[in-house]
């Protein structure tokens, strides 16, 4: 399914997205997270630094589980195609997690030109604790 | 010890800042993800597009950073520091997808301010709009994000 072209029309409420496996995390992704988004919050790297905040530890920054979310609609959707995507972030990512982002679809909407799919997003670590909830909007092409 | 948000800092606007989208920066970012979509990666997969460029992730705007502000300085205003945040949401909305060579106008503005006490302790709900133009002053996307301070 990966980017291949999903229309409008055979969208489904109640469809399941393919799930998005990522991680285990490790260091590096996080470090490397952390130059391209410029967070450079010491929470995500040090862990002398995280423990002494109380945080128990080195944890991964909310918007790189975002981002797993975002591609697990676009793997799906195709890139180009989010006009909403909003999420709560529910737990904390540790260090070796592995991170599962999931999505259904859950309503149709047709307005004008635009074709717009709502879906129900969330990831889910290995123990399966939902990490982050949901919503996503994505605008997909007609047949007719 | 709890301490005091600085609530007067509900309804600040801060000045515009002005952020140009470098080519390399979308990829790095796609990349650090371990998203290796061609529509993000490959320029020739851009042109060929109906974007006419590579285009960035949607929530690649997170890295829209007003480089003449300080972040400890704004988390001083605040009465906090960067040990006690954590990202409680976040939400983008895209009319238009980013893409490299274009120059957008970032404004944010701080819209609520509120406090809560969950199973962690007292904590405090600071939520930031930004919105951001095009040259033409169009607006292409705008994105919210909760910043939760644990008093």
């Amino acid at each position: 399914m990966k980017y291949a072209r999903v229309y409008f029309d055979e969208v489904k409420v109640g469809d399941e997205l393919p799930p998005l496996v990522k991680g285990p995390i490790q260091q590096i992704q996080l470090t490397r997270y952390a130059g391209a988004s410029g967070d450079f919050n010491p929470i995500h790297q040090d862990d002398e630094f995280a423990r002494a905040a109380g945080m128990g530890g080195v944890f991964a920054h909310g918007m790189l589980s975002m981002g797993f979310v975002g591609q697990a609609v676009t793997d799906w959707s195709g890139a180009g195609t989010v006009r909403k995507l909003g999420v709560r972030f529910a737990a904390l990512v540790r260090l070796k997690d592995v991170v599962t982002c999931r999505g259904r679809v859950v309503g149709k909407s047709s307005k004008d030109d635009a074709h717009l799919v709502e879906l129900e997003v969330w990831a889910e670590n290995q123990r399966a604790e939902k990490i982050v909830t949901g919503r996503a909007t994505v605008a997909l092409p007609s047949r007719t | 010890m709890t301490i005091q948000i600085n609530k007067a800092l509900l309804g600040k606007e801060y000045p515009p800042y002005a952020v140009t989208v470098e080519r390399g920066k979308i990829k790095e970012f796609a990349r650090a993800i371990g998203n290796d979509d061609p529509l993000y990666l490959d320029d020739r997969v851009g042109a060929a597009s109906a974007w006419g460029d590579v285009i960035a992730p949607p929530t690649f705007s997170i890295t829209f950073r007003d480089e003449a502000a300080d972040t400890a300085a704004f988390l001083k205003e605040l009465g906090t520091d960067i040990s006690r945040i954590l990202h409680g949401e976040q939400e983008f909305e895209i009319f238009r997808p980013l893409q490299p060579g274009q120059t957008y106008l970032c404004r944010a503005k701080i819209v609520d301010i509120y406090e809560k006490t969950g199973r962690s302790g007292p904590m405090a709900f600071v939520v930031r709009e930004t919105s951001i133009a095009d040259g033409s002053n169009e607006i292409v996307a705008t994105m919210r994000g909760v910043t939760v301070v644990r008093l």
